[in-house]
């Protein structure tokens, strides 16, 4: 009786106060308790979590189109925890009903979520199940404008479903904002369910991102020659050409007479005319950055090389297209897991599924088809075509050492140098000058999803299934940083063209920015569905891309950590993303046998004039989509030229 | 309540040695087994991804079990898919078809090809963003396709990768198809009008009129395969095509492989035209041009064009099976494809075929007066073939041109002393004691003589003359021009004087042309076994060089 009265006068000053939620969970709470206390009620458990759920749902159906929305999304965070509520009280078949009741509403936008919930089938599996794990204790947030709040609580007050009242309060946390509902398009932000990543993600992503490029890059040095000469060209000509506002059409065809007795690179650089530096200009853009690694030297004649390429490359627009060569593997029986191409094309590497690397040498093999559009970037391998003679039966060199299926191959940048990673925990560091295993880095405690090396080589960076990201230098076999914080796999990593930061994209369907350095994570971005899959950094180093397994591709900004344009690119997992050299445009392949090319500029302009506007709606405009024949797209790379290589194996059984 | 039932689990335990398990426990554990099984596929679906597949296998659930640390299930390759087989009377259960095998079997069985190595190939995806139309690059229309398809079958499970072509619509203007219809028409009903021989011209000359020629291709060969009995329409047809590969403006090879067998149909069917008394053999000789012409024209675009053609003639030819006019067709076609042909491969062949023949042609074995005929239709052509190619042999050696009268018979001399004396000493007396019925037959043979002996009585006197050979062959090739003369008028006009000819030796039926005609086939011989000699060896007796040396 004393219980009564305590519960009574309770009651009465919560109602005194106006404290109306927690007066529902009281009850609601008492409710369980009561519930809980005979089994004979059992089946109304049940009942009342379905009962409750269905009419919560039919009720967000029926709302007001302007705030239906809003109400829909916190549908999902009720019904998997009504679920897991159910589980964790032991009702299995009802859980199991009650799943199969609900899922399709769901399935759209969660669907891989729901398939791993789906195997819960004991309380031990929600402790042991990370996604269900960090769901149950971490609380979602979700934003709802007042209105929509206020007709949420009504309705649970009408209707006085406790267990949903008991569920929202356990598990989310509303955001209420005053004002307008927001817009449709913010939803990417409800899809992730780790409650406490969008706290973390708002926090991490308010640091201090540095994505400008190198100082003192040879694009940089070129640039400046360039304008250097610009200079002189003005005080040059200044007698002869008095209207200097038409200078920079008229200098491109001067500077080849007037350059003559300049120093070597000013020449090189000079024969440019205006195409360079229109393209480097959008270069310029982009702030510099000290690097706070160091890096290695450049050797002189691979800077020519890099010079001379730059000098030649082909401007790509979404006017004009870049050509693509393709590399064909035959006769993989399955076996190809990966792919890497060399700067200049001339180099082909496969990792095997069953252990070996294989290097096909494309200038020894004699490719009519590129012999002349590499004839100058493989100038700097002339060394290369002597090595490897001792084999003669095979047209590739074979490097054996792994002892499981090699998932990922890197070329350093110069091609001298070949990485694979493999599921023996191992990286394996190759010369390709003498077709022989150098180093072998161990130190992953599981498979190894992905190795990159750096833009500068020397460093690498690894990915793996335990959870962590690595990065190494050539010289020590123990890793110089780990970076952890992924809740799933990390599947795949890239460089920063600035080498200051790394990219992770991992199976928790987050992309993560982890400064080099520090090894701390950097930026956080939560909007993918499904595992991400492959990345890619525009050269400007301000915007990234990624792809998913569901096709995604979506394109964010490095510096607000917010996506600018999604993109439903594929029909199948997006293998490999590039960018052009420029920026200008984005190609992506994928198992769907397609390489497609994407226009990023024009997306992007839309996005810097209307910089103010939150929508991040525009999307990326689809070029071109090139398919192959049977052949899913592997591995994409744009050569410094802007010749875009592509490989993939031949799936003929398909 | 999960998806593996109890049952399943009880029946696992008791595989494994674990006669009874409690109910409660196969309960208890149903649930984690399935959970378990998840985990794994996951870990196995994260392996496929890494290898780049869309397709889970048997290795990547074994990665997976590695990755947890289990041991992995051994005896599943990932070769091949596994074949489930439905357990008959049951609903859902199944099993794998796990064949017995013998071992003899195996062990008898040969070595499997060596899978080859894998090897990588380049090509232009794209040049400058358009795809080149190579054949490493998916077909254009493949590319169109899909798009339409999705729209009209949206439910379709895209398990199965459907290769689907739409067919490409054709555009013929209005005018270009009045003139199909109008062409088509003339041909079937009035082939033999000027208001044809106007549209051959046009035919032969128009520019434009390309996007018809795969129609009438099509016509074509289906109007000779319908209209094989009706000589009229066969011959328009052959002209229509010959004024198609005349015009200069129409690209025809893509669709010669189409014209071809109907040519080739005129040319060896076994029979053509309605009656018997039809000319089918200048329908014959027509194809036979067309084929040679078509030859020169294509014959280097195409390069296996006339190796086919050939083969298919020189199997005609051989096959003792096939009826004569068959053989007539083949020999012509051959022969039209120039001389080197006819040497190669109807001199060798020439001795066997002419025992075959012989008793065909003669009157006494061969009763059935056609067959007769036929026979000599093919012999003359024969004659001709191997007349034409010794003509050439000639003009190939021109040394043996301008001293005529020396050379020629310095080498007759030896292949007197080899084959003569037994040979054509005999030929000679038969030819002797059989030329007067000869003569007698023939309306004019004196003329033709008379006009001999004048031009040849330097060769002769300036010879031996004591060489009967020579002289009398003259006079029967005499004959045959002569009689050709005035038999043409009861043939229809068959353009070469031999064959013809050899119609005059059959109404002669006189062994003495028969026996020139060995002589013939021992030239044959000669030409294929001595390389030097052969042009002289035959050379007085075949008309064309005659002819040539005359002139």
């Amino acid at each position: 009786m004393d219980d009564e009265d305590i519960e009574k006068a309770v009651l009465a000053y919560l109602r005194k106060k106006g404290l109306k939620l927690t007066e529902l969970s009281l009850q609601e709470e008492q409710n369980r308790l009561s519930t809980d206390a005979s089994h004979s009620r059992s089946q109304n458990v049940a009942d009342s979590y379905f009962d409750g759920y269905s009419r919560l749902r039919s009720w967000a159906y029926n709302s007001l189109d302007s705030y239906k929305h809003e109400l829909l999304r916190v549908l999902y965070p009720v019904f998997i925890h009504c679920f897991m509520d159910l589980v964790a009280q032991g009702y299995m078949q009802e859980a199991r009903t009650f799943f199969h009741t609900f899922r399709e509403d769901h399935e759209l936008m969660h669907l891989r979520d729901l398939q791993k919930l789906e195997g819960i089938l004991s309380p031990s599996h929600l402790e042991e199940m990370e996604l269900a794990r960090f769901s149950r204790q971490n609380k979602v947030k979700i934003r709802l404008c007042e209105y929509s709040y206020g007709l949420l609580l009504q309705f649970i007050h009408k209707t006085k479903s406790f267990d949903m009242l008991g569920v929202i309060n356990q598990h989310i946390n509303f955001e209420v904002t005053p004002g307008q509902p927001t817009s449709i398009s913010d939803d990417s932000e409800a899809v992730s369910l780790i409650g406490a990543s969008q706290d973390l993600a708002r926090e991490i992503n308010q640091k201090e991102l540095h994505w400008g490029l190198l100082e003192d890059s040879v694009e940089e040095r070129m640039e400046k020659t360039l304008s250097d000469l610009d200079k002189t060209e003005v005080e040059g000509n200044k007698e002869g050409d008095p209207e200097e506002n038409n200078k920079k059409k008229t200098d491109g065809n001067k500077q080849g007479t007037s350059v003559s007795n300049k120093k070597k690179k000013d020449k090189a650089v000079g024969a440019t005319g205006k195409s360079t530096r229109s393209e480097t200009s959008m270069v310029s853009v982009a702030p510099r950055v000290k690097s706070e690694l160091t890096l290695p030297q450049l050797p002189p004649e691979v800077e020519l090389s890099i010079l001379e390429d730059l000098r030649n490359r082909a401007q790509l627009n979404s006017l004009a297209l870049p050509s693509v060569s393709f590399y064909t593997f035959l006769h993989t029986h399955n076996g190809l897991n990966c792919s890497a191409i060399s700067h200049d094309g001339s180099l082909v590497a496969g990792g095997f599924s069953d252990s070996s690397v294989k290097v096909w040498d494309m200038a020894k093999i004699g490719q009519p088809g590129r012999a002349s559009n590499s004839q100058g970037e493989n100038g700097s391998m002339q060394g290369m075509h002597s090595l490897a003679s001792d084999e003669t039966k095979r047209p590739y060199s074979l490097l054996q050492g792994h002892s499981g299926p090699v998932y990922s191959v890197s070329f350093s940048p110069f091609a001298d140098f070949l990485l694979s990673s493999s599921s023996d925990n191992t990286i394996r560091l190759w010369s390709t000058r003498l077709n022989a295993n150098l180093v072998c880095y161990k130190g992953h405690n599981f498979p190894v999803w992905d190795a990159q090396f750096s833009p500068v080589g020397h460093y690498f960076a690894t990915a793996s299934h335990d959870r962590t990201a690595r990065v190494w230098s050539m010289e020590r076999i123990q890793p110089l940083r780990v970076m952890a914080g992924h809740l799933s796999d990390v599947d795949c990593v890239q460089w920063h063209p600035n080498c200051n930061y790394i990219v992770t994209g991992s199976s928790d369907k987050t992309v993560r920015l982890w400064d080099v350095q520090s090894g701390e994570c950097a930026r956080l971005f939560i909007g993918h569905r499904s595992m991400v899959l492959s990345l890619a950094i525009s050269p400007d180093g301000r915007f990234m891309a990624s792809g998913d397994e569901d096709g995604t591709i979506i394109m964010w900004d490095l510096s607000t950590g917010r996506s600018v344009s999604p993109i439903m690119g594929h029909n199948s997992c997006v293998w490999t993303l590039a960018f052009s050299c420029e920026g200008t445009l984005l190609a992506s392949g994928s198992a769907d046998c397609m390489v497609k090319l994407w226009d990023v500029t024009s997306s992007m302009k839309a996005l810097k004039t209307d910089e103010s506007k939150s929508g991040p709606t525009s999307r990326l405009r689809l070029l071109k989509a090139l398919p192959t024949k049977s052949t899913p797209v592997y591995n994409l790379r744009f050569s410094r030229r802007n010749l875009l290589f592509a490989a993939g194996a031949l799936s003929a059984g398909s | 309540m999960s998806i593996v039932p109890k049952e399943t689990i009880e029946v696992i335990a008791q595989s494994i040695g674990i006669p009874n398990l409690s109910p409660d426990v196969a309960l208890a554990l149903a649930p984690d087994v399935e959970y378990r099984l998840r985990e794994i596929i996951q870990e196995a679906i994260k392996c496929m991804r890494h290898s780049k597949r869309t397709v889970l296998t048997a290795d990547d659930m074994d990665s997976a079990l590695n990755l947890r640390n289990i041991e992995p299930i051994y005896g599943f390759a990932s070769g091949d898919p596994l074949k489930f087989k439905r357990a008959i009377g049951h609903k859902d259960l199944f099993y794998l078809d796990d064949r017995e095998v013998d071992f003899k079997e195996v062990i008898d069985a040969p070595l499997p090809k060596a899978p080859l190595d894998t090897a990588v190939v380049t090509h232009w995806l794209a040049i400058e963003g358009v795809q080149p139309a190579i054949p490493e690059n998916p077909p254009i229309e493949a590319i169109v396709a899909p798009q339409d398809g999705k729209k009209m079958d949206h439910g379709k499970d895209d398990s199965l990768p459907v290769d689907l072509k739409l067919p490409i619509k054709h555009v013929l203007s209005r005018e270009l198809q009045l003139y199909f219809d109008k062409i088509g028409e003339l041909i079937l009903l009035r082939p033999e009008t000027a208001l044809f021989k106007e549209a051959l011209l046009s035919l032969a000359k128009d520019s434009g009129l390309h996007p018809l020629v795969p129609y009438f291709s099509y016509f074509i060969a289906d109007e000779v395969s319908r209209n094989l009995s009706n000589l009229s329409i066969l011959f328009a047809l052959m002209r229509v095509l010959k004024s198609l590969l005349s015009n200069p403006h129409i690209h025809i090879e893509p669709y010669l492989h189409q014209m071809m067998p109907s040519i080739i149909t005129c040319l060896v069917a076994k029979r053509v035209g309605e009656q018997v008394s039809d000319n089918h053999w200048a329908i014959r000789n027509f194809a036979a041009k067309l084929v040679s012409s078509i030859c020169r024209r294509y014959g280097h675009v195409y390069h296996n064009l006339q190796s086919r053609l050939t083969r298919t003639l020189i199997h005609a030819f051989l096959d003792p099976s096939k009826a004569l006019t068959q053989h007539y067709g083949a020999i012509r076609g051959l022969s039209a494809l120039g001389p080197s042909v006819v040497r190669l491969l109807i001199l060798p062949n020439l001795e066997t075929y002419m025992q075959l023949l012989d008793p065909e042609m003669q009157l006494d074995k061969q009763k059935n007066e056609l067959k007769r005929k036929e026979a000599w239709r093919v012999y003359g052509s024969l004659l001709l073939a191997a007349g034409s190619c010794l003509y050439d042999r000639l003009r190939l050696f021109p040394g043996l041109l301008s001293p005529p009268d020396i050379q020629p018979w310095k080498t007759n001399k030896k292949i007197a002393l080899t084959h003569l004396p037994n040979n054509k000493r005999k030929a000679s007396s038969t030819l002797n004691s059989h030329q007067p019925p000869t003569k007698k037959l023939a309306v004019d043979p004196t003329g033709a003589n008379s006009q001999f002996p004048s031009t040849d009585g330097p060769a002769t006197s300036s010879s031996c003359g004591s060489n009967p050979n020579h002289h009398h062959s003259h006079n029967s090739s005499n004959n045959n021009s002569s009689s050709a003369g005035n038999i043409t008028n009861t043939n229809t006009n068959i353009n070469n004087a031999t064959g013809s000819g050899a119609l005059a030796q059959r109404m002669a039926g006189s062994a003495v042309l028969r026996q020139a005609w060995k002589e013939d086939m021992d030239a044959g011989h000669l030409l294929s076994s001595l390389h030097s000699l052969f042009g002289e060896g035959v050379f007085s007796f075949i008309q064309p060089a005659d002819m040539h040396l005359f002139i």
